[in-house]
């Protein structure tokens, strides 16, 4: 067999393994091949960590009602735990229980619905009219404080709604009264993970409307493992309504909040035979229905592991399946185009980190950086160091130039400035270096073309990897780069004239 | 398998002018001319050619050297090699009582950290350009060889200490200062075609086409430079020097043709470029071999390096065993130029 006939045969084989793959898991599995036909579904992840200490596990976790009332799908993940959902009186809590466990323990928690359904904190009639609130006990003092600033907030409010926003507004305010002070340094002492709320709810019991906390989830798929947002759920007479407490005159927006506990309690039951116990939740857009995801689990797929795996590791492909894309892009701009370039994957990591920052931005930064690391590098280079003692002074200079540069931005008061740190700095200490041989070697206009080609290519692989249908593919049809790896293995036998050999032979004449 | 009837039945190529040869050329245009592309010479002459194995024994100039003195070749006589970092506080010692000398990497390329010494003044050493150097800095030029400075991948590197060689004075007078070269490149031991490099006043004493140095186009058959190229364009004349470039017969060719093959038999690289100077006294002197010879040899020469490889590729296959001499005359018979009309 030939060479020439095996890279065909190969480049076949993958065409047909990756293109086959995606096909089956399009038409048959039902995961929408083009982005425009997506489904947009929130996919909430709770995620219960804590460290076992040896002896038998339960943990319960309250479930909110209204994801497993209207079905948008929810699961559970956790190995080896047996795992079921408890309903009481349309209160559903998880619960996991297992033998005795050692470490560090992960469960979790799934839940799915579709984009702008209702946040869940919608009023909800009471079935029975709540006891009024006990009445908290607070000492000589500030029992009088707290009282004065009910009376007054209740002066002022027509209805428990206004009264809800009237105090939390003085909560939040930075210039509150005297009153207002006292109290909530005492709430500071007691509480000190959430003073506001429980100084709300007491103030609330005080002028006699019931309040007791509740936990949503902000619907941003930007920080994964964020704490449960606390809100507050009071009694306006007829309804349990919910609030978030930092924005008091707001109702909770669907698009932007989850509510996903209320009815009191608490959101975490201790977990019995562990320790340091908490939850995070990590928010992610998916883009396929729930039912096809158990499908793809369900089938003999290996592809479908990313989709698999907990929201929050997945989170990291986001970016590892771009690497690809950009290598193929140097690869068409070298071998097909002919562009010169400073180290063959620098552009690559360059346009991973213009994708966070803006290019136009992210150019600027990236050529101030170099013009200055270049002229430090020329000082360097009139010492005669030794070559790997140079370019660790050159990573010393980057990094002090990138806080430099950072701290003079944000106080110019462009915060695109903080984010320069995702320029790899390790790649920008090797580039100064070649840089500046280049220079020397073979004159300024060489090493400013090299890097100005560098920077072309940047673009250019920034520009097609953030088409977001191409983001799309690389995500949810992994096999879709057996495609990619067939056309680069067909460019890696090409033989043909580089675009730029066309200009540098132009003035070829037959002798 | 090229149809070597094909090549043989050479169609009168378009040598006309068309509007966008001012900016390019159509990669139609250039495959009739036989022009070889980058992706062209790496895929079907340096991957199959030259195994990775082999490149060491030419990327290290000492092993090149030690190769050609065990086949009689004439090369650069070595003074020394500075080895570590306290030999090169002391480099002095190993010139050997010479004044004229040439320190290089010995994995430098295409001409990086050579520094030529013509003479002493007094305790300085002294460039062909007249410009000093303090002992000082002649062993801060030797450290940074050792550093790997001018080597591929910054790898440590050893300095070499050799004759510095004195052009013969045919070839000094079409050069701007610095001492041109001679490059031949084979293919499967067969001289495909030779260019001599001349700097200009623009290139400073190097001899890298593409920093402005002349190439001059050399007839395989007979040792006369047919052609000569600067940035690209033909011109005849130095640009400095205004001395004729072309009908310039060099001296000893078949030496260097002969040279040149027996780099191939050596080595065992298939595809190479051999790099030779012409000593005043001593005659041709191999510098060294490159193993991934560049294509501007097909501009100074006008011809496309295809219209050479492919009737190599067939006699090879028709040959195997040809031995050296059969091989020199194949190239002279088939690669003969026009020649222009001789100088008076």
């Amino acid at each position: 067999m030939s060479a020439q006939s095996k890279l065909l045969t190969a480049v076949a084989l993958l065409i047909v393994i990756g293109g086959g793959m995606a096909g089956y898991k399009s038409s048959k599995l039902g995961v929408p091949f083009w982005q425009g036909d997506r489904v947009d579904e929130w996919l909430i992840e709770a995620r219960v960590s804590f460290l076992a200490t040896g002896r038998d596990v339960k943990a319960r976790l309250a479930l909110p009602a209204i994801a497993m009332e209207r079905g948008g799908g929810q699961e559970s993940g956790s190995l080896d735990y047996s795992f079921s959902v408890e309903d009481n009186k349309g209160e559903y809590t998880a619960f996991w229980s297992s033998g005795p466990r050692e470490e560090g323990q992960a469960l979790y928690y799934r839940v799915r619905f579709k984009e702008g359904l209702d946040s869940g904190g919608e009023p909800k009639p009471a079935f029975k009219k709540p006891n009024p609130p006990d009445v908290p006990r607070l000492p000589g003092s500030l029992g009088a404080a707290a009282t004065s600033i009910v009376k007054k907030a209740k002066n002022v409010s027509a209805d428990p709604d206004s009264l809800f926003v009237n105090l939390f507004k003085q909560i939040n305010s930075a210039e509150a009264s005297q009153e207002y002070l006292i109290v909530k340094r005492h709430y500071e002492k007691e509480d000190s993970a959430n003073p506001g709320i429980a100084m709300g709810i007491d103030l609330l019991g005080l002028a006699g409307v019931p309040a007791r906390p509740a936990y949503g989830v902000r619907l941003t798929d930007q920080n994964s493992g964020q704490a449960p947002v606390p809100l507050i759920e009071y009694y306006d007479g007829a309804f349990w309504k919910v609030r978030d407490p930092a924005e008091p005159s707001k109702i909770p927006d669907g698009r932007e909040i989850f509510v996903w506990h209320r009815g009191g309690g608490a959101l975490l039951d201790d977990v019995t035979g562990g320790e340091n116990s908490r939850v995070t939740f990590t928010v992610a857009k998916d883009r396929i229905p729930l039912a096809t995801l158990t499908d793809l689990r369900d089938s003999p797929l290996l592809v479908s592991t990313i989709l698999a795996l907990p929201v929050s590791e997945r989170a990291v492909f986001r970016y590892i399946v771009l690497i690809p894309l950009g290598a193929f892009v140097v690869v068409l701009m070298r071998n097909i185009v002919g562009i010169a370039t400073l180290g063959t994957f620098m552009p690559v990591l360059l346009a991973l980190a213009l994708l966070e920052i803006k290019p136009m931005v992210g150019i600027l930064m990236f050529s101030i950086l170099v013009a200055a690391g270049l002229w430090f590098r020329f000082l360097l280079s009139r010492m005669n160091l030794l070559v790997v003692p140079r370019v660790a002074a050159c990573v010393v200079i980057v990094t002090l130039l990138m806080m430099l540069m950072s701290v003079v931005s944000y106080q110019l008061g462009i915060d695109a400035g903080i984010k320069i740190t995702l320029f790899p700095m390790i790649i920008i200490a090797w580039t100064l270096e070649r840089m500046s041989l280049i220079w020397e070697e073979e004159g300024k206009r060489n090493a400013i073309v090299q890097v100005g080609g560098s920077v072309f290519v940047a673009v250019c692989a920034y520009h097609f990897m953030k088409v977001s249908q191409i983001q799309y593919w690389a995500f949810y049809f992994p096999e879709m780069l057996l495609i990619l790896l067939a056309g680069i293995l067909l460019i890696g036998r090409y033989t043909g004239y580089r675009l730029s050999e066309l200009i540098r032979f132009k003035s070829f004449a037959n002798a | 398998m090229p149809d070597l009837t094909v090549i043989a039945d050479q169609k009168t190529v378009t040598s006309e002018h068309r509007w966008w040869h001012r900016w390019f050329r159509t990669p139609g245009e250039l495959s009739e001319l036989g022009v070889v592309g980058i992706n062209m010479r790496n895929a079907r002459f340096l991957l199959p050619n030259n195994p990775r194995c082999l490149y060491e024994l030419v990327d290290n100039k000492l092993r090149t050297k030690a190769l050609a003195e065990e086949q009689g070749m004439k090369v650069a006589e070595t003074y020394g090699v500075v080895r570590n970092p306290h030999d090169a506080s002391k480099v002095e010692n190993f010139l050997n009582g010479n004044e004229a000398f040439v320190i290089k990497p010995t994995r430098g390329s295409g001409g990086k950290g050579v520094l030529v010494i013509d003479g002493k003044n007094g305790k300085n050493f002294v460039k062909p350009s007249g410009a000093e150097v303090t002992p000082g800095d002649l062993r801060n030029h030797v450290t940074n060889i050792l550093a790997g400075l001018f080597s591929l991948g910054g790898k440590r590197d050893n300095a070499l200490i050799e004759y510095r060689v004195l052009p013969a004075a045919l070839l000094t007078a079409l050069s701007f200062q610095g001492a041109p070269d001679i490059r031949v490149v084979t293919l499967h031991g067969y001289p495909v075609m030779a260019m001599l490099r001349a700097s200009t006043k623009e290139s400073d004493g190097r001899s890298n086409l593409h920093q402005g140095a002349l190439g001059i186009g050399i007839d395989i058959a007979t040792g006369i430079t047919v052609r000569a190229i600067h940035h690209g364009k033909p011109v005849t004349t130095h640009p400095d020097l205004g001395i004729d470039l072309i009908g310039v017969q060099i001296p000893e060719w078949d030496t260097i043709l002969h040279m040149a093959v027996t780099c191939q038999e050596m080595t065992g690289l298939g595809y190479l470029g051999v790099d030779i100077m012409i000593d005043e006294t001593k005659g041709p002197l191999m510098i060294e071999v490159n193993a991934r010879p560049g294509l501007a040899i097909q501009m100074a020469n006008g011809i496309g390096l295809m219209k050479r490889l492919e009737p190599v590729v067939e006699q090879h296959r028709c040959h195997p065993s040809a031995d050296l001499h059969a091989k020199i005359t194949f190239s002279q018979t088939h690669f003969r130029a026009k020649l222009p009309p001789a100088r008076t």
